[in-house]
């Protein structure tokens, strides 16, 4: 459904990305880890027009598209059909809980706002936040505004959603809670490429698993392959620092 | 030394019949200021080269000019200038019978446009860039997300500024007399040469400045109140 | 227009505006400091225990705030000698009108600098107050080594920009006659009947320019060596 060929990407004279590609199919929970500084924010962003690549190529449903040359109409239509949630999650801070769901149904897509105002409060509803839906992101802990940024993204029905490291900005007892929530949207088919530190949750949910190191896709595959019985040292490497040894075998 | 109450009160009567020029002359001017002085921001912070660096020429200069030369300035050109232009155009008006409070709104925007701008600068620095990044990835268009999300988190950063500056303008067109226009300070002055009379006649106008400018700071404390229910308790030291 | 504009006139006028720069600077330079002492004691008042003071000070400040510079102007040199002769039955109408003009202004930036001092005293951690005092130094130590130096850079920004407006605003003296920078080129344009007013105006605007512009370098110089040691969120 989404794929990315050939992705550059530098700043200055740092090559962050070096030639990415990407698969994703309808359904897909597509879970990207590697080491700090491998690129991997910087590939969601550019996949969202967040950061311009100097080069690669993006088919969307059999659309092609030059991600370098991609006018302003094309940027805004695949943001249109996707959805991002941040790690520091970035909510509007001058926007109700409610009205940060909203914003981009009503300005972004032009949905009445009855029916805009419906789909946000089933959104929220399903992130546990319908007894917060007037409360502004300074009044609410970071677990409850991550989840609004996720009900932000899945309100606008999008063909897939990226996550960057949802719930790294979170304290240890809130993390669960957001994770649970991505559980149940993965278990229900939305599409989404999460970059995440959360090995746990990759191995039980994703379905396809990509390391990424020094700006390149290192290995990818099914988790029972790349994180159980990875075919490269790095990848080995990476998973011995980031997991306790004894969690090894998954 | 005995002040004359009576006489104080009638000037102050007869100086508040110039609110409505003083009044007319800054709101006026904040109407053309403000869109001018966000645009100037825009292009202070975009860095348009050439544009950029006029802009930044010429904010430096009206912020760091005296206004009072800025008013003798245009009020030595400006009328010649119009004629001369009328003149060789020719158009039938005669300029010189042009109301002076037009010009008096020229010099105050050309100063206030340039103290707006650096203050709107400002501000719209302070709203993180990922509220930017999360507009354009919930799909709302650039223009769409600087209306909806980041000028109305600047606006509110900037308001304290804006009172200032707007007191400041208030204040400032208490020189207007300069260009025979007829606001508050001009009609205590001349009333104070008439009845040789200053001490009185200026503390009338005194009392109008501190209940305008009272007023104002009341109305944008006011405004910053409503606007700002987002904002988490501040923080007190 | 009714004559041609002549660059040649500003060139003229600059050396002759420029003899009466050492009076506008020397006016700016006793405001200063006067000034900083009425400030200082206003923000002694604003930081203190006795909410009659406080108040008074708020009410002074926020007062001044809103008078027009020459309202104040006017009424000091109208008001003061009147004044003086009820109250002292003293005759100080014929001072020199500097001593107008100093007084005016140092009643504007005593508040304005009241106002920086209290919210740079403010701004300095009250953690640095403590360690000062827990590491044997006195109340006075303290605040002389530990807490005034990071205030004062705090504050110098916003100092820089308040002279630049005493500056500015000082150019208002011209008007009760005193013979400054701004004084002196009235009188050139009325010895010559008006003539030439655009190119004398223009060069004391770029004398003003020029001088703004340079207190502004100044102060970000001594900002940059003042902050040394500090690192700033941004
Ligand atoms: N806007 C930018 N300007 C300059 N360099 C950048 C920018 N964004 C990222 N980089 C650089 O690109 C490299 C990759 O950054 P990126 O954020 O994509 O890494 P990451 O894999 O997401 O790391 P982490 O796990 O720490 O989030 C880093 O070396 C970073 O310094
Ligand atoms: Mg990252």
């Amino acid at each position: 459904m989404l794929r990315i060929h050939g992705l550059h990407k530098s700043f200055h004279h740092n090559k962050v990305l070096r030639g990415v590609d990407l698969d994703v199919e309808k359904g897909d929970v597509v879970a990207i880890i590697g080491p700090s500084g491998a690129g991997k924010t910087t590939l969601l962003r550019c996949v969202n027009f967040l950061e311009r690549a100097d080069r690669g190529d993006m088919y969307f449903d059999g659309t092609h598209l030059d991600m370098h040359r991609a006018s302003t109409r094309d940027m805004l239509a695949i943001r249109r059909r996707t959805a991002f949630v941040f790690q520091n999650f970035n909510l509007f801070s001058n926007k109700t809980a409610l009205e940060n769901v909203t914003e981009g149904l009503i300005t972004g897509r032009g949905i009445p706002p009855r029916q805009a105002e419906d789909i946000a409060r089933r959104a929220l509803d399903k992130v546990g936040l319908s007894n917060r839906l007037d409360y502004y992101p300074a009044k609410l802990s970071g677990g409850q505004q991550q989840r609004v940024g996720i009900a932000r993204a899945i309100a606008v029905d999008p063909e897939v959603i990226l996550f960057d490291e949802p719930t790294s900005a979170l304290d240890p007892e809130l993390i669960e809670d957001v994770l649970g929530i991505m559980r149940t949207l993965a278990h229900e088919g939305t599409t989404m490429v999460v970059v995440t530190h959360e090995i746990g949750f990759a191995s039980d949910v994703a379905s396809q698993v990509i390391f990424m190191d020094e700006g390149l896709v290192v290995e990818s595959g099914p988790p029972r392959q790349v994180l159980a019985a990875p075919a490269e040292d790095r990848t080995r490497q990476f998973l011995r620092r980031i997991l306790p040894a004894t969690n090894l075998v998954v | 030394m005995g002040l004359d109450l009576e006489y104080l009160y009638r000037t102050f009567l007869l100086a508040l019949g110039g609110l409505p020029v003083t009044l007319g002359i800054c709101v006026a001017t904040l109407s053309l200021s403000l869109p001018l002085g966000f645009l100037l921001a825009l292009v202070g912070m975009y860095r348009v080269r050439v544009l950029g660096a006029l802009a930044s020429l010429y904010v430096s200069f009206a912020r760091g000019t005296p206004i009072v030369l800025q008013i003798l300035v245009v009020y030595s050109l400006l009328p010649s200038l119009a004629n001369a232009i009328a003149v060789n155009a020719g158009w039938n008006i005669d300029v010189f019978a042009l109301n002076p409070a037009w010009y008096a709104i020229i010099v105050f925007t050309f100063n206030t446009t340039a103290v707006l701008a650096e203050i709107m600068r400002s501000a719209l620095l302070t709203v993180d860039k990922g509220q930017l990044e999360a507009a354009l990835a919930s799909g709302l268009s650039v223009w769409q997300a600087y209306r909806r999300i980041i000028v109305p988190q600047a606006l509110l950063v900037a308001l304290p500024n804006l009172c200032n500056a707007t007191i400041n303008l208030i204040k400032g067109t208490s020189l207007a007399f300069l260009m025979a226009v007829r606001d508050v300070t001009a009609i205590a002055k001349i009333e104070a040469a008439r009845a040789y009379d200053y001490v009185e006649s200026y503390l009338a106008i005194f009392v109008i400045y501190l209940i305008v400018c009272g007023i104002t700071q009341m109305l944008f404390s006011t405004v910053e109140r409503r606007l700002g229910i987002y904002r988490a308790p501040a923080v007190s030291f | 227009m009714d004559r041609p504009f002549k660059p040649a006139y500003i060139v003229e006028a600059l050396p002759r505006l420029l003899a009466y720069l050492p009076l506008t600077l020397g006016v700016a330079l006793a405001t200063v400091v006067a000034g900083s002492i009425l400030g200082l004691a206003l923000a002694k008042a604003k930081l203190g225990r006795s909410r009659v003071m406080r108040g008074l000070a708020d009410a002074y400040t926020w007062t001044l705030r809103c008078t027009p510079s020459i309202v104040l102007l006017f009424l000091v040199y109208y008001g003061l000698p009147a004044f003086a002769k009820a109250v002292f039955s003293v005759d100080i109408s014929l001072w020199h009108r500097a001593f107008f003009v100093v007084l005016t202004f140092t009643l504007f930036f005593g508040a304005t600098m009241s106002e920086l001092m209290r919210s740079a005293y403010l701004s300095v951690d009250r953690g640095q107050r403590e360690a000062a005092l827990s590491h044997g130094l006195s109340e006075f130590q303290a605040f002389r080594r530990i807490v005034l130096p990071q205030a004062a850079v705090s504050a110098l920004p916003n100092v820089a920009t308040s002279v630049v407006a005493l500056l500015k605003e000082g150019s208002l003296a011209y008007t009760i006659g005193l013979v400054d920078l701004m004084g002196q080129g009235t009188l050139i344009i009325a010895r010559r009947y008006g003539a030439w007013a655009l190119e004398t105006y223009l060069a004391a605007a770029l004398i003003y320019w020029a001088l703004t512009v340079t207190l502004e370098k100044i102060a970000k110089r001594l900002e940059r060596h003042l902050s040394r040691g500090r690192r700033s969120l941004a």
